[in-house]
């Protein structure tokens, strides 16, 4: 199912939980790994100098200092890299989701693993472009994306038991194959799972009791007909509807699961000015779940 | 040692000597050796007896050490108005001084000259325009660069960008097949978004041939997509060159006069083939003085007009609103303070001083506008113009050269400062990290792009 | 002496002026390069002229420009100063007097009360162009003797001139150190910085061209300056 993972990683403790699931992985499913990481960020102007993400210090990139980084890379997962068979590193420079997707670009990958970034992406070099890395690589990846927030989501089980979470979109359709194809080829539990989103900006001042039963019974009766039909003989799956705001209902749903995987459409074109701090639905969730996020968004 | 290794009168001219010099982190070694550089000062006034005629020669003899140029001058007035950065002290105590001496100047001097010419000018020619003789000391410092460059007293930097245009006809090291792969890729990523979306390549006849900076193609290719977002969208029949893209020019910058001729002779070349009626160029003003202003003389054009009509991107932009090829939607105007940032290379340099003020007019929710003071051909520099912001070596200089766009823009309360240009945009974002006064800075075209009405055949299927 | 004085020191004193100025200023615009200003003269020739004669004009306004605006005294000196220096020598009766007898024609003349108080002005404004030499930092890095030898050869023909005119001492002596100051103003302009008073035309017509041609003056765009 995953053949090619590339693994987009600031190579610091900010990303050593995104890395416990890559190298898993990898290892689990045979996948080989690309190690990607964007050292600088351009600055001053023309120039080829950038600003090194980690240390703050401006430097000036040559083929050497790259070759340099790749080492510090190879050296901070000299662990899990003795037991990775296909891993390969690669160091670049620009802005990260730019680079990162130029990687996809150039190398395929059935899936991103995002690893989280250095410092605060608050700073002026990213403020460059709107929304945050995550938020523009799941905007235009040509692969689903995972990632993993909390460092308690990354001690994962497996792959076995997947949380699909629907809002019925478009998106949500190709997400759900994705999640299917996954739980069929990785022989898993599937549980697919709507939440009502009650919440007064959504639904007006307060929805009367009557209504949210009968949206939770259409809402259902959605399930059935948009995925279960198309699930044929796969038997091994449950659906629930739950009200509430979406993202809390889909983190609670998940824990009482014991799922170790949420697959989710990644829904917003508009990528959000203000960046990280409101973030979309699927942040939330990936800031909240106890275990990886997987976002398909094509 | 006369010539170095890495610092010489010899200008780059192949990938390899191009990687040997980037390899000499941040120019350590090329700045020592330019320690040692000889002068070549049968050159230097040979050079100068050949081409400083009576316009600079004049300027420099009546120059009436009036002192009324100081005030003009936003690095003489953020340096505490130190006397040293009086325009006219600074070109007469280096290019007066070198006519003068009939080019008999010693090495020390060159690097004095070259840290004036590079770290106490801008080129943004404000001066000029408020000296009652006229005397135009930007022009002068060009002129100066020029003859530094020859000499082989250049910043590292823009002898590695000036050697770029020569080899790759491009800032930066992008080769002209990774630009159209570029364009494509971004079309690629925002065609489910706007159906139908393409990048014509190399069309015959277009309206418009679209023109770049390379650093779009290499950090920011968004930038591109929303370009053809926006041509797209206008219904406009546009195209892209595979050669002859790159509309900038760091040469401009550096002096290297033969480099200029190359690389927007390549452009020239680009018109004549595909003969567009029009040319437009991306949001950058070097770019647009370089290729459109300055260029036709470096081309030996009498006219001193490019093969085609060129335009400015907030050019194209403003006629689209104003005859509606483009539609906004009203709720989405900005409802925030914004300013706007007038760049020298095509306000005072090429008089489009009203047209960014007209898109304003249509994408800013009105009441929210305000004014830098001065602006229009009175607006400073945005203090990293004419390669400021690119110098490593004069980094502390131009930080400080930042304090008056610092203090303009607080001046006017805005939120939000609009930047059409690639070089303030950059300078901009640089004074945000260095005194985090809390704004944010654009482009045009995302905003634009950001409150398009797209008329129904061009919205996504959902 | 006198004769040798006002006749043939007078004549060369202002053939070398007239001549040399033409001279200079004919050589300044055959010295305009297209190419290398990088102003195509010659092709716009009509609004060339036309941001050339916009570009003198704004400056000889007073507060006709930004830059008169910017610095209201240096304007006012500046003003004062050249009305002296360029009325008192062309139109004061007794050059004009002098004049006839030597050309044979005369110019409008002012009032002696009126070239009084211009002298004075004169004067006046030099004193008060020295001390900003002195007392401005910006100006001060950019003077040196030169400057204040330029200074002495224009104020010295009113200098004397308005001793001879108020006759202090001997009468005689002070025309004819006005007269010689007068003619040594006469030999420097083309040769000194004083070319400035043909020479500034020149200069600011040239910018006026720039402006009016390639800096926007094609688009239409009409200078603020
Ligand atoms: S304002 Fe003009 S004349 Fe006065 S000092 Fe400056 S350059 Fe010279
Ligand atoms: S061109 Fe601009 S930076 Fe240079 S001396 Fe004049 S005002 Fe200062
Ligand atoms: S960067 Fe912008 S403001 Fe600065 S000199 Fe260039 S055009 Fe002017």
């Amino acid at each position: 199912m995953f053949k090619k993972i590339l693994f987009a990683t600031s190579a610091t403790e900010a990303s050593d939980h995104a890395a416990r699931v890559a190298f898993n992985m990898a290892g689990t499913l045979g996948a080989t790994l690309n190690i990607f990481h964007v050292l600088g960020v351009p600055t001053r102007g023309f120039s080829q100098v950038v600003l090194d993400v980690k240390t703050k210090e401006e430097v000036a990139v040559d083929g050497e200092y790259i070759s340099w980084v790749e080492e510090e890379i190879k050296n901070y997962y000299a662990n899990q890299l003795a037991n990775c068979a296909n891993c390969s590193i690669k160091a670049s420079v620009g802005v990260p989701h730019r680079e990162i997707l130029r990687q996809a670009r150039e190398i395929e990958p059935d899936l991103i693993v995002l690893g989280g970034t250095t410092g605060s992406e608050e700073d002026s070099v990213y403020k460059a472009s709107t929304g945050s890395t995550l938020q523009r690589v799941a905007k235009a990846s040509p692969c689903p994306i995972l990632a993993v927030n909390r460092p308690a989501a990354s001690f994962w089980g497996g792959l076995s038991n997947i949380v699909f979470g629907t809002d019925f979109s478009k998106a949500s359709d190709k997400a759900f194959e994705f999640a299917f194809k996954m739980a069929t080829s990785l022989n898993g539990e599937l549980h697919i799972f709507h939440a009502l989103d009650i919440t007064p900006k959504n639904m007006g001042m307060s929805m009367p009791q009557d209504e949210i039963d009968h949206k939770i019974r259409e809402a259902y009766k959605m399930i059935r007909s948009k995925y279960i039909s198309k699930m044929k003989d796969f038997k091994n799956y449950s659906m629930n509807v739950w009200e509430g705001i979406p993202y809390v209902e889909i983190v609670k749903y998940t824990r009482e699961k014991q799922a170790d995987l949420i697959i989710m459409a990644h829904n917003s074109r508009k990528l959000d000015a203000d960046g990280p701090k409101i973030g979309s639905n699927m942040e939330q969730v990936i800031m909240r779940a106890n275990c990886p996020v997987i976002s398909v968004n094509r | 040692m006369p010539e170095g290794i890495f610092c010489n009168k010899k200008p780059i001219e192949t990938q390899e000597e191009l990687t040997a010099l980037l390899g000499d982190t941040s120019g350590t070694q090329y700045y020592k050796e330019m320690k040692e550089l000889d002068i070549d000062t049968k050159l230097l006034w040979t050079t100068i007896q050949n081409t400083c005629k009576s316009r600079i020669r004049t300027w420099l003899e009546i120059c009436a050490h009036c002192g009324m140029c100081a005030d003009s001058c936003f690095l003489y007035l953020v340096n505490d108005r130190d006397p040293k950065q009086v325009p006219a002290y600074k070109i007469q105590s280096t290019l007066g001084e070198i006519v003068k001496r009939k080019g008999n100047v010693d090495n020390e001097f060159m690097r004095m000259a070259m840290e004036t010419a590079w770290a106490k000018c801008t080129c943004c020619n404000r001066c000029g325009i408020y000296c009652p003789h006229g005397i135009d000391v930007g022009i002068m410092f060009g002129y100066l660069r020029g003859l530094l460059y020859q000499q082989g007293f250049v910043p590292w930097e823009l002898k590695i960008g000036a050697g770029m245009h020569r080899v790759y006809r491009a800032q930066m090291d992008v080769s002209e097949e990774e630009f159209v792969e570029t364009f494509q890729w971004m079309v690629e990523e925002n065609e489910e978004e706007y159906p139908g979306l393409t990048v014509p390549v190399d069309v015959e006849n277009a309206d418009i041939m679209y023109t770049v900076n390379a650093r779009e193609v290499k950090h920011y290719p968004e930038d591109l997509a929303e370009a053809a977002i926006l041509f797209h969208a206008a219904g406009e029949n546009w195209t892209i060159t595979s050669k002859g893209w790159e509309q900038t020019s760091l040469a401009m910058f550096a002096g290297d006069w033969a480099a200029c001729k190359m690389q927007v002779e390549n452009v020239y070349a680009a018109m004549e083939r595909l003969k567009p009626k029009r040319m437009v160029g991306t949001e950058c003003g070097h770019a647009h003085r370089a290729t459109v202003v300055e260029g036709p003389y470096w081309a030996g054009r009498q006219d001193g007009r490019p093969p085609v009509e060129c335009i400015h991107y907030i050019e194209w932009l403003a006629e689209a609103l104003r005859e509606g090829k483009l539609k906004i939607d009203p709720e989405r105007r900005i409802k925030v303070p914004v300013t706007l940032q007038d760049s020298c290379n095509y306000v005072r340099n090429h008089g489009l001083r009203e047209v960014a003020r007209e898109i304003l007019s249509y994408i800013v929710e009105p009441g929210y506008y305000r004014e830098m003071s001065p602006n229009r051909e009175h607006n400073f520099c945005c203090g990293g113009g004419g390669g400021f912001n690119g110098i490593g070596l004069f980094r502390p200089q131009r930080n400080k050269g930042l304090i008056t766009k610092r203090d303009q823009i607080l001046a006017t309360g805005a939120e939000l400062v609009i930047a059409p240009c690639h070089n303030c945009w950059d300078a901009i974002r640089d004074l945000e990290e260095e005194f985090e006064i809390g704004i944010k800075w654009s482009f045009l075209k995302p905003l634009v792009v950001s409150m398009l009405e797209l008329p129904d055949h061009m919205k996504p299927e959902e | 002496m006198y004769e040798f004085i006002t006749g043939f020191m007078f004549w060369l004193a202002l053939g070398v002026c007239l001549i040399g100025m033409a001279v200079r200023t004919i050589l300044y615009f055959k010295g305009l390069r297209w190419n290398l200003d990088r102003v195509a003269y010659r092709a716009y020739p009509a609004r060339g002229f036309k941001g050339a004669i916009r570009s003198i004009y704004k400056w000889i306004l007073p507060f006709g420009t930004h830059g008169w605006r910017k610095q209201p005294f240096m304007a006012v000196l500046f003003f004062s100063f050249h009305i002296g220096a360029v009325f008192v020598p062309l139109f004061l009766l007794a050059h004009n007097l002098f004049l006839k007898e030597k050309l044979g024609f005369s110019l409008i003349t002012i009032n002696g009360g009126v070239a009084d108080f211009l002298s004075w002005l004169v004067i006046i404004t030099l004193i008060l162009i020295i001390l900003r030499r002195l007392a401005l930092p910006e100006v001060r890095i950019l003077t040196n003797w030169y400057d204040y030898l330029i200074i002495l050869i224009s104020a010295a023909p009113f200098i004397t001139g308005l001793l001879a005119r108020y006759e202090v001492g001997n009468y005689s002596f002070w025309l004819l150190a006005h007269i010689i100051s007068g003619e040594i103003l006469l030999f420097a302009i083309p040769f000194t910085k004083l070319s400035h008073i043909f020479l500034f035309f020149a200069s600011r017509a040239q910018l006026g061209m720039d402006y009016g041609i390639k800096r926007g003056g094609l688009r239409g765009t009409v200078m603020d300056w």
